[in-house]
């Protein structure tokens, strides 16, 4: 190594410093803030006296200790991520690869009519689902009393498991058409040569997309996935909105909802706070495996 | 995504409005009585409560300026975020002179010591006696009255008056004629609910728990202990459920159902008799011409007969403490709260004045969509347990999840308003 001046050395930190104060301010700050707050029983009175609180680790206690976390919560918000995720990455491959297989005039037609899906706001979707799934007028019950396979009108969002999966096929629908569009760019850019190659070898277009389209996509697939994985573990308008949602059917509450309602709707910013930190961590922790993973498999 | 970026909102205004709150306040004690030339008192209403509010505080701006030499600068804040915008104005110490508050707001905003006391100005004005008393309850926390009544509403019995005239009914006035109206009802229209029972709906639940001689909460010494397990109330709610799921006069959609739905869904024709507001029948003909005097209301019927009383809500006027001149605003709060503002406001918004002599001019009016709630108003005016922490349990939803829990049949009454009570008793003797 040759020695090199100070300056040198000092040149890229000059160079970020502007970009790094101004994120310093933005986004440290708060967190530091949310952190301190965490630590505090803070609420109303406080804000108005400006008083600090502290209680150390009481919220954080408070959290673990909470039946409704693991036996409700939890479960519900990892158990739907997973199965979110999954959905939403498989839906949106398959779309991409059938629209990668188009002319552009199909393409162009499917791509704007996944981009509908997409601009929707998540509060019309919802409401949208919301009507399909409707006990007394919603066209699900109707078709199925239609067809006989029911008596009754069936309130599906009174139940766990059913309210879920209506909020999957939301979520999916609006999630997929943003994996499709990358994972599409993606597709564009794996080279011809390649795949004609493979063909010519034998490869059937299962095996060509497993080893050939895959392996390409790995960091694609990788940023798909860590943002699914954020946006799904966060879901709140979704479930919120839902009837039954925003806390009175307590068999559906997730991290989100659970969380506003323990805290914000409570005036209980500290414990608020406690639950954000908590679930930075644990974002921040599946994200730092994701991208470990990807990239030590890139340097085999 | 808006609503997880609030919190972080709030914390950060928070940050920055602690370290702000050490300047202002400067007394500026020229204590004379009205005339505040060149100042200006900001004001924060709710939007949409009078249809037409701007041309109402054009007027009530000139008056105030006549009178104080003041200028008046109203804003207008929606419901929907009213709550999160007082508390970010708390934190950063912009919080108006003078806004409206929900009746279940005052008690949580003088806890947090934001608002000013007004119970001298009341007293000096010899206001006291005149005030609607479920008002009063509402605003006065530790024997303070911080809210100024200003208007009021009640949810009553709301019915089809066409469709009871048909079958030659008569408006229920206990609880067996409900349920014989409503068997009548089914039998005659099975198409329409009998009786919208709605589970996500607490301000429903609470009459009938009154109506059977139950309590929601009482407070004895420092302990709030919830009545809602007692066998009076537990034989309140079981009524109330059964109508749903013994008469079916419900259906399996209202079991999710918020205040909202069975507002629509009686414009839309589809239910017979709801527990609904005074300002409604004003929306129901908005959204539904036709139904223009084919509906009625009545006062809830106690179990035997009687009034059974229903929460009494509604708005004050209360003063900030960051108020900068506090006689000012106290003379906004009088020239909207009494006389002939607030009698117009009632008017035009379809609310009743939380002024008593200007409630009983109202009531003596004969539409049949004014008296019985003037009347449910003044014999059956009932108030939410009056804490702060009683926030906490409506935002829990705790009696909410009860009803929804019986209509869905995940639990029984009993096990759902054991639940309810220990988890109410929880909230409101916590720290």
């Amino acid at each position: 190594m040759q020695r090199r001046s100070p300056l040198t050395r000092l040149r890229p930190w000059l160079l970020l410093g502007p970009a790094l104060a101004v994120l310093a301010v933005l986004l440290l700050w708060p967190l530091v803030r949310v952190f301190l707050f965490s630590l505090q029983d803070y609420g109303l009175r406080e804000i108005v006296s400006g008083e600090p609180n502290w209680i150390g680790l009481a919220n954080y206690g408070e959290i673990f200790t909470d039946p409704t976390l693991w036996t409700v919560v939890l479960p519900n918000t990892v158990g739907f991520a997973v199965l979110a995720v999954a959905c939403t990455v498989a839906l949106g491959t398959g779309v991409a690869v059938l629209m990668a297989s188009l002319g552009p005039l199909w393409r162009t037609v499917v791509g704007s009519a996944i981009m509908i899906a997409w601009a929707m706001p998540a509060v019309t979707g919802t409401y949208v689902w919301i009507w399909i799934f409707d006990a007394d007028r919603g066209i699900f019950n109707e078709t199925l009393q239609a067809l006989g396979l029911q008596d009754e009108p069936v309130n599906w969002f009174t139940n766990r498991y059913t309210f879920y999966a209506i909020v999957l096929l939301n979520v999916v629908h609006h999630g997929f058409p943003f994996v499709a569009i990358t994972i599409l760019a993606g597709l564009l850019g794996v080279p011809k040569e390649m795949l004609e190659a493979a063909e010519m070898d034998g490869a059937g277009a299962w095996r060509r997309f497993w080893r050939i389209i895959v392996p390409n996509l790995k960091q694609v697939f990788a940023v798909v996935i860590i943002l699914s994985t954020i946006w799904d573990f966060k879901v709140f308008a979704q479930v919120y909105l839902m009837p039954g949602g925003s806390g009175s059917n307590r068999e559906a509450l997730n991290l989100g909802v659970w969380s506003y309602v323990e805290s914000f709707g409570q005036n209980r910013y500290g414990f608020g706070s406690a639950i954000a930190v908590l679930l930075t961590l644990v974002l921040l922790g599946i994200t730092v495996v994701y991208v470990r993973t990807m990239l030590k498999e890139d340097e085999l | 995504m808006k609503k997880r970026l609030l919190p972080v909102a709030v914390l950060v205004t928070a940050a920055f409005g602690l370290t702000a709150c050490a300047g202002g306040s400067t007394g500026g004690d020229d204590s004379g009585d009205v005339s505040a030339k060149g100042e200006t008192l900001d004001v924060w209403i709710m939007e949409g409560t009078n249809p037409d509010s701007d041309a109402f505080f054009d007027e009530v701006g000139d008056a105030f300026t006549k009178e104080t030499g003041a200028k008046l600068n109203v804003e207008f804040v929606q419901w929907a975020d009213a709550h999160d915008r007082f508390v970010t104005s708390i934190a950063g110490g912009t919080t108006p002179d003078v806004a409206e508050t929900g009746t279940t707001w005052t008690a949580e905003f003088a806890d947090a010591g934001a608002l000013a006391p007004i119970g001298d100005y009341v007293d000096d004005e010899n206001l006291g006696d005149d005030l609607v008393e479920g008002l009063v309850t509402s605003g006065t926390y530790d024997d303070e009255l911080y809210g100024m009544p200003w208007y009021a509403g009640v949810r009553s019995l709301v019915y089809r008056s066409d469709i009871f005239e048909e079958l030659g009914l008569a408006a229920p006035t206990s609880w067996d004629e409900i349920v014989s109206a409503g068997e009548a009802i089914k039998a005659a229209h099975p198409e329409m609910m009998a009786f919208a029972v709605p589970g996500d709906a607490e301000f429903g639940v609470y009459p009938w728990v009154w109506g059977a001689g139950g309590e929601v909460a009482t407070k004895d010494g420092d302990e709030w202990a919830s009545g809602l397990d007692s066998s009076e109330s537990q034989e309140g709610i079981q009524f109330y459920t059964d109508l749903a799921l013994k008469h079916g006069f419900s259906s399996a959609g209202a079991t999710t159902w918020k205040e909202t739905d069975v507002l629509d869904n009686f414009a839309q024709g589809n239910v017979a008799m709801a527990l609904m507001g005074s300002w409604t029948p004003a929306a129901i003909v908005e959204k539904n011409a036709e139904l223009e005097g084919k509906f009625a209301a009545t006062p809830i019927p106690g179990k035997d007969g009687g009034i059974a009383p229903s929460v009494l809500g509604g708005s004050h006027l209360s003063m900030f403490n960051t108020a900068e001149n506090p006689d000012l605003a106290w003379e906004f709060i009088k020239l909207m709260t009494t006389g002939d503002f607030a009698a117009q406001w009632g008017e035009q918004s379809g609310y009743f004045p939380g002024q008593q002599s200007l409630l009983t001019e109202t009531m003596s009016s004969d539409d049949p969509l004014v008296a019985p709630f003037a009347t449910q108003l003044v014999d059956g005016g009932g108030t939410v347990p009056v804490t702060p922490k009683f926030g906490a349990v409506q935002a829990k939803k705790t009696t909410n999840t009860a009803i929804q829990a019986i209509l869905s049949g995940q639990k029984t009454v009993e096990q759902a308003t054991s639940d309810a009570a220990a988890e109410m008793n929880e909230i409101m003797n916590g720290n």
